[in-house]
C-alpha cells in the first residue's frame, strides 16, 4: 500500500467550536427546508422510504435531520481503495494525506503557452510520467487530458480510463458522463482493481441523472465513491464564505444520503472543488484567499465533525498561461493550506491555464512540491536521540556538526531536497548552462520516459481491456453518438 | 427627459430591482407613452453594457441591471397590449445548454447580453434534450439557436441537435451558433454550424452580424 504522508500534528482550526455548529445547522435546515433536487425517480422512491418528504412533480426531496446525522454516521471514516498493483493501493481518511494527478482539456506547450490537441502517444507520456512520481498516488478520471486527438468526444472517458489502467498500476477515479461508468467498472474490474467512482452534483442543490445511475452501477460493483459538486461563488454558491460553505455542505451531504440509503456504510471521499469567479467573464479564478478560507473552513467540519474522508480541488489549476512564477504563487498557499487543516486528497500536479491544459513537465515540479508539503506534515520527533544532547555536548563551543555521524545519517530524512529546484551556487549556475527549473524539470522528464516502465497488463488483462473499448463503441454507436 | 422616464432610467442604473416593476406601474399609470417607458429602460441597459464593456461594471452588476428589465418590462408589455402595440425586439433568439451539460455561466452571460441589446431571448436552461430544442425552434420560429458546451463529452450533442434540425426540415429556417470551453471554429466548421464565438460578446456580435444589425 501507498503510505502517503501521515500528518502528525493537529489540523489548523479557523472555525470555533459554535461556527462549526452554525453552519452545520444551517445545511440541516437547508436539506430539511429547501430540499435537494434528484433526477431520478427510483432514488426519490428509496429516499421517501426512508423518510424523505418527496415532491416527485419537482423530483425535490426534503431531507429530515435525522437521516442526515444518521447517513454522516454511516459512512465510514476510512477505506481502501484497491489498485492494480496491491502495493500502490490507498487507505484514504484519517490522518493520512494523499496527492492527486489534475487534468486538462489540451496540451500545453511550456515554451509557447500555446495549447493543442494532445496525441494519444502524448496523453500515454503523460500517465507514464505520472506512475513514475513519488507524490502522485492515484489518479482522477479523463486524466492527464480531457481529450484526445481522433478519439470521438464520448469515448474519451473510457479510452483515458483504458490507456491509465495501462500505463499505471496506482488508482483511478471514475467518471459518470453518458453511461461511462459502465465501461470504466469493466476495465477496472478487467485489470483487478477498483476505482473510486464517481457522482457529482449540480450546484446549486441538484443531482442529474447520470450520477444516480454511476451510483448504483458503482456500488454494486463494490466501489467506494468520490462526490462532488463543483460551483462557483457569487453564481451557484452564494458569494459568502460562511453561504458557500451552507451551500456546498448541504449538496455534499445530500449524495451521501443518497449513497447510504443504497448501499449502508459504503466508502465515500467528498470532494470541496468551489472556485471563484471573475466578475468580468465569469471564469474560474484559482488560488484565491477566498477558495483556501473556504476548503479550510470545510476540512475543519468534514474531518473534526462529520469524520468523512476529504479531498481538495481548490490547488489543482492556476489561470497563469505559461509555468512560471504565478502557477506556482496560486497552486502552493492552497495546497498548504489544504494539507495543514484536514485534507486527505489534494489535486495538484500538472494543470495549467485553468482547467484548460495540462503538461507532464509540471506535474515534475510540482512532485518536488508536494514531497515538501509531505514532509512538513510528517513533523519531527522529539525525543532524547533526536534532540542529541551529546552531540552538542561533543561539539562545543565553536565546533561543527558536519563531521558528526548524527548530520551524515539524518540529513536526508530531517529535510526534503527537491529534485528540479535550483539549488546551486551562482557560479555553479554560470557553468551548468544557467538552467531554469523548466529545463532541470524537462530533462527529469525525459529521463522518466526514457527509464519508468510501468508494469504492463497481462495478454488476457490487454485482450480484455480493448474488447470493453470495442462494446463501448458499439454501444455509442448504436446511440447514434458516434 | 420627464421625471418619471428619468426614474426609469436610473433604476436600471442603480440595479434596483426591489423597485422595478412598482416604478413601471408608476409609469404606466402616469399616461407615459409606453414606447418612451421602453426606451428609457433601454438606454439605462446600455449604459450598464457599455460600462461592462470597459470594464468599469462587472458581471453581477449586468445580471442584476438585467434583472431590473425582467421586473419592468412584463408591466410594460401589458400596456402595449392593452393599446395594441407591438413591443420593439431586434429578433428572437433560443438559448440553451445541450443535454448531459449542467454549466449556466457562460449560457446566461450571452443571454443577459442579448437581453441587454434588446434581443427577445427564450432561455431554456441547462441540460436541453435535442427533442426540446426542436421543438421550440418549430413553435417559436426563432432568428437564432444558441448552444453552449462545456464539455467534450457533451459538445458532439450540439452536433445531434444540428442533424435533428435538417432531419426535421428546419435547418434553413434558423442560425445556428455554439460556444463553450471545448469549442472552436474547426469544431462548429465540422458540425455545421453557422457560427461559433468564444466569449459572451462575440456571441452578440455574431447574432447581430446574422440579423445584419449595426
Amino acid at each position: 500500500m501507498q503510505n502517503g504522508y501521515k500528518r502528525n500534528f493537529e489540523p489548523l482550526r479557523i472555525l470555533s467550536q459554535s461556527q462549526v455548529e452554525q453552519l452545520h445547522s444551517s445545511t440541516l435546515q437547508v436539506l430539511d427546508e429547501i430540499g435537494f433536487k434528484y433526477e431520478s425517480e427510483k432514488v426519490l422512491k428509496l429516499l421517501e422510504k426512508h423518510g424523505c418528504r418527496v415532491d416527485h412533480e419537482n423530483r425535490i426531496a426534503r431531507i429530515p435531520p435525522d437521516l442526515v446525522e444518521w447517513a454522516i454516521a454511516k459512512t465510514p471514516s476510512s477505506f481502501m481503495v484497491r489498485a492494480r498493483d496491491p502495493e500502490k493501493s490507498i487507505r484514504l481518511g484519517g490522518n493520512t494525506v494523499y496527492f492527486m494527478n489534475s487534468a486538462g482539456a489540451r496540451y500545453a506547450d511550456v515554451d509557447t503557452g500555446e495549447v493543442t490537441m494532445p496525441t494519444l502517444e502524448q496523453n500515454n507520456e503523460g500517465v507514464v510520467v505520472s506512475d513514475a512520481l513519488e507524490s502522485v498516488h492515484c489518479f482522477p478520471s479523463y486524466t492527464p487530458y480531457f481529450e484526445i486527438g481522433g478519439v470521438p468526444p464520448v469515448m474519451s472517458c473510457p479510452v483515458s480510463c483504458a490507456q491509465r489502467m495501462r500505463f499505471s498500476t496506482k488508482p483511478s477515479r471514475g467518471a459518470q458522463p453518458t453511461d461511462s461508468f459502465i465501461w470504466e467498472t469493466k476495465l477496472a474490474q478487467a485489470v483487478g482493481a477498483q476505482l473510486m467512482g464517481c457522482v457529482e452534483g449540480a450546484a446549486p442543490l441538484s443531482l442529474a441523472e447520470d450520477p444516480c445511475n454511476a451510483a448504483f452501477y458503482y456500488l454494486d460493483a463494490g466501489f467506494p465513491i468520490y462526490i462532488a459538486s463543483g460551483s462557483l461563488m457569487g453564481a451557484s454558491h452564494p458569494i459568502t464564505i460562511a453561504g458557500a460553505t451552507v451551500s456546498h455542505n448541504a449538496e455534499l451531504l445530500a449524495i451521501i444520503v443518497m449513497l447510504q440509503c443504497i448501499k449502508p456504510g459504503c466508502g465515500v471521499i467528498a470532494n470541496n472543488f468551489v472556485s471563484a469567479m471573475n466578475m468580468q467573464t465569469g471564469d474560474l479564478n484559482f488560488g484565491t484567499a477566498a477558495i483556501s478560507l473556504h476548503q479550510m473552513a470545510y476540512n475543519q467540519i468534514w474531518h473534526d465533525h462529520y469524520k468523512i474522508p476529504i479531498n481538495n480541488t481548490g490547488a489543482a489549476f492556476s489561470n497563469s498561461k505559461m509555468i512560471d512564477y504565478q502557477t506556482a504563487a496560486e497552486k502552493l498557499p492552497l495546497a498548504m493550506c489544504s494539507a495543514i487543516s484536514g485534507a486527505n486528497l489534494i489535486v495538484l500536479h500538472g494543470g495549467v491555464t485553468g482547467e484548460l491544459a495540462y503538461n507532464p513537465i509540471l506535474a515534475v515540479i510540482d512532485d518536488d512540491i508536494a514531497r515538501t508539503i509531505g514532509r512538513m506534515l510528517e513533523s519531527f520527533d522529539v525525543t532524547d536521540d533526536m534532540i542529541g544532547l551529546d552531540v552538542i555536548r561533543q561539539v562545543g563551543v565553536g565546533g561543527t556538526f558536519l563531521n558528526t555521524k548524527q548530520t551524515r545519517t539524518l540529513w536526508r530524512s530531517e529535510d526534503y531536497m527537491p529534485k528540479v529546484f535550483d539549488k546551486t551556487s551562482y557560479q555553479e549556475w554560470v557553468a551548468g548552462g544557467k538552467k531554469t527549473i523548466l529545463d532541470k524539470a524537462k530533462e527529469r522528464t525525459e529521463e522518466i520516459l526514457s527509464t519508468h516502465k510501468p508494469d504492463p497488463l497481462t495478454d488476457e488483462q490487454e485482450k480484455d481491456v480493448e474488447s470493453i473499448l470495442k462494446e463501448a463503441t458499439k454501444y455509442y454507436k448504436e446511440k447514434g453518438l458516434i | 427627459m420627464s421625471d418619471i422616464l428619468k426614474k426609469l432610467k436610473d433604476i436600471v442604473l442603480e440595479f434596483d430591482i426591489d423597485t422595478a416593476e412598482s416604478t413601471a406601474r408608476e409609469a404606466i399609470e402616469s399616461g407615459i407613452d409606453p414606447i418612451k417607458a421602453a426606451d428609457a429602460l433601454t438606454e439605462g441597459i446600455q449604459i450598464v453594457g457599455d460600462k461592462f464593456g470597459s470594464g468599469e461594471l462587472f458581471l453581477p452588476d449586468l445580471v442584476c441591471a438585467s434583472e431590473v428589465l425582467k421586473k419592468a418590462f412584463p408591466v410594460i408589455n401589458a400596456e402595449f397590449e392593452k393599446r395594441g402595440q407591438e413591443t420593439k425586439k431586434l429578433g428572437k433568439v433560443v438559448i440553451g445548454t445541450v443535454f448531459g451539460d449542467i454549466h449556466s455561466i457562460g449560457k446566461d452571460m450571452v443571454a443577459t447580453l442579448l437581453y441587454a441589446a434588446g434581443f427577445e431571448v427564450i432561455d431554456l436552461g441547462i441540460n436541453v434534450k435535442g427533442e426540446d430544442f426542436l421543438k421550440v425552434v418549430r413553435d417559436q420560429d426563432p432568428d437564432i439557436l444558441a448552444m453552449s458546451a462545456l464539455l467534450t463529452t457533451t459538445s458532439s450533442e450540439q452536433k445531434n441537435v444540428i442533424n435533428g434540425l435538417k432531419e426535421a426540415g428546419l435547418r434553413d429556417k434558423v442560425k445556428v451558433i455554439v460556444g463553450g470551453s471545448p469549442i472552436n471554429q474547426e469544431f462548429a466548421d465540422s458540425i455545421g454550424a453557422d457560427g461559433y464565438g468564444s466569449t459572451a460578446p462575440e456571441g452578440v456580435r455574431l447574432v447581430k452580424k446574422f440579423l445584419n444589425i449595426g
